[in-house]
């Protein structure tokens, strides 16, 4: 009995609200202007931020929370602007190291998938255990890399690249595994060498999966980095993310921590836009995943 | 190319379409081909196909249509009896490029345009880029798409695409295509385009021979100089039906009176049940 009646006294309103604004709309044609479209597109989640962000200053500021244990959005601002020139020197550090760390992965785990799909008998042996290299925590294996390595440079850019490799490697493999069989068969009819039909469709087709991989590692290598910083750190002026954030924590400058937090997810942001940017030059052209219908 | 050599061109090649002219270029003796697990896929195949021939396998589903051609392509081996591709093994054959495939999947790569595409058998063989470049812009101007060398597979229709596919298997000038149902996914419409462009070049080559596989009856007969019925349960070739109407072949021969006997003559060759077909012999 109760259900009708809500339903009825909706209807109207719901109505209303559904097509008042786009009888307005189509009248306008607003679908042909592309800044509208772009500011409908950003509107939403920069309200959100800016409610976030309001609601948390005015809470932190309400009940008189210190700043060492939630700091408000201004102090964190204020702390990334006071120590300005640290924060960009360990910025450009960890963006050094994780690019090294994710260009070694990219050209190691793409060459290695490359082989294992060359040989079966290569993948079958070597496979299993890349996947349980992948398995081991990488707070477990940080250590040992510093042990061989030493603490330093060395150290973070491998940790780094062990912790993006995996996503490179395992989505080449499936890439270059999901070729289609009409056109393999083609390549073979032509008596393509191996070589060839690696080089001429598998890899061309596997490009897809390649960028998905791509997109996961390259904020791997972020984090890696950091991971890296945080247990070889190199200290003194040179210290990356990591390090700050170790040394922002035993002082208990919280709003610089923050700050370090919110820069390097600003990195890793980073990363993936530029990422983004090179998946669609490579298959915007070709494949349905960077179409624009 | 003038217009009265051209006309040599088709008298040429409905001559050497009668069967039996020209020299032999694929020859099946007796051939079986049994599975490792016992299937028997095609049984006593005899089939002599001479030069500039034009010859259709119709037959339903599982009458061993693709095994033969896989056997002729070199792709499987055949069990028993002989087989002979242009006076070598079908292996041979097609590693000097004399034979060349299209299918019903246009099998075109995505990332690249139809010039690249059309010419990746030269590039394969490692073709130079002018020489390939050329044969390609002649392959595609024979399929009239002369003039989107740079456009992507993706922008074509289906039709297009299959052009683009037989313009590919034409640049390594093959002396053998083999076509697996290379029409069986486009309309009607498009359809009879393409059959009547696939005998103007089959014509105006005619040292070229093709073997075409169909389900479709009417293009069968339509496109051939002789029909090859097949039946299945164990695949074999029960008739061999002549289409002694001449080339070029009009529009109106499709609605020509000796069209339907064609027609007929081939749909009753489909109907024998193994048996009756074994007593005709």
């Amino acid at each position: 009995m109760a259900k009708p009646m809500p339903q009825e006294a909706l209807t109207p309103s719901v109505r209303r609200g559904l097509n008042a604004p786009s009888a307005g709309e189509s009248g306008k044609s607003v679908a042909f202007d592309p800044f509208r479209e772009r500011l409908q597109q950003i509107l939403p989640p920069l309200a959100v931020f800016v409610l976030f962000v309001g609601g948390w200053e005015l809470l932190v500021q309400l009940l008189r929370i210190p700043p060492y244990l939630v700091p408000k959005p201004s102090d964190i601002v204020k702390a990334a602007s006071d120590n300005a020139s640290n924060l960009l020197t360990s910025v450009s550090t960890t963006v050094m190291e994780a690019v090294v760390g994710f260009l070694a992965s990219v050209v190691i785990g793409t060459l290695m998938a490359i082989l294992l799909a060359l040989s079966k008998t290569i993948e079958k042996s070597v496979y299993p255990y890349a996947i349980i290299l992948q398995t081991i925590p990488i707070v477990a294996v940080a250590p040992i890399i510093v042990i061989w390595f030493g603490a330093g440079l060395n150290a973070i850019v491998i940790i780094s690249f062990i912790i993006s490799f995996f996503p490179i490697l395992s989505n080449t493999l499936i890439g270059l595994h999901s070729t289609d069989r009409n056109m393999t068969n083609l390549f073979d009819l032509y008596n393509a060498t191996k070589l060839q039909t690696m080089w001429r469709l598998r890899i061309p087709a596997a490009l897809p999966y390649i960028v998905a991989g791509l997109k996961i590692s390259c904020s791997m290598s972020v984090i890696g980095a950091i991971v890296g910083e945080y247990i070889a750190g190199i200290g003194g002026g040179k210290g990356g993310l990591g390090y700050a954030i170790t040394v922002a924590t035993n002082k208990l400058h919280t709003p610089y921590l923050f700050a370090c937090g919110l820069s390097a997810s600003l990195v890793g942001i980073c990363f993936f836009l530029l990422i983004n940017r090179l998946s669609r030059w490579l298959l915007s052209s070709w494949h349905e995943s960077e179409m624009r219908h | 190319m003038s217009l009265r050599s051209l006309d040599e061109n088709a008298a040429a090649a409905a001559r050497s379409a009668v069967p039996g002219s020209g020299r032999q270029l694929v020859e099946l003796n007796n051939v079986d081909k049994i599975y490792p697990n016992g299937t028997i896929a095609v049984r006593q195949v005899d089939l002599a196909v001479s030069e500039g021939e034009f010859i259709s396998f119709v037959g339903p589903s599982g009458c061993g249509k693709s095994t033969i051609f896989n056997m002729i392509a070199g792709l499987t081996d055949h069990t028993r009896g002989r087989l002979s591709v242009l006076g070598t093994t079908p292996r041979d054959a097609r590693t000097h490029n004399e034979i060349a495939f299209v299918f019903q999947e246009h099998t075109l790569l995505p990332w690249t345009n139809l010039l690249e595409n059309v010419t990746l058998p030269l590039k394969l063989r490692g073709v130079p880029r002018k020489a390939r470049e050329e044969e390609g812009r002649r392959a595609l101007e024979l399929v009239g798409l002369g003039d989107s060398v740079k456009s992507l597979p993706r922008q074509l229709s289906g039709g297009m695409k299959m052009r683009v596919s037989i313009a590919r298997a034409l640049v390594s000038r093959p002396k053998l295509l083999l076509m697996d149902e290379p029409f069986g996914a486009l309309d009607e419409i498009t359809r009879q385009t393409l059959q009547d462009e696939l005998l103007n070049i089959w014509q105006n080559d005619k040292r070229m021979t093709v073997l075409f596989i169909t389900h479709n009856v009417f293009e069968a007969v339509f496109l051939s100089t002789r029909v090859a019925v097949m039946t299945p349960r164990p695949g074999k070739i029960t008739e061999i039906v002549d289409i002694p109407q001449p080339f070029p072949r009009e529009e109106t021969f499709r609605s020509d009176p000796q069209f339907g006997e064609y027609v007929r003559a081939v749909s009753d060759a489909m109907k024998f049940k193994p048996a009756a077909a074994g007593e005709r012999e």
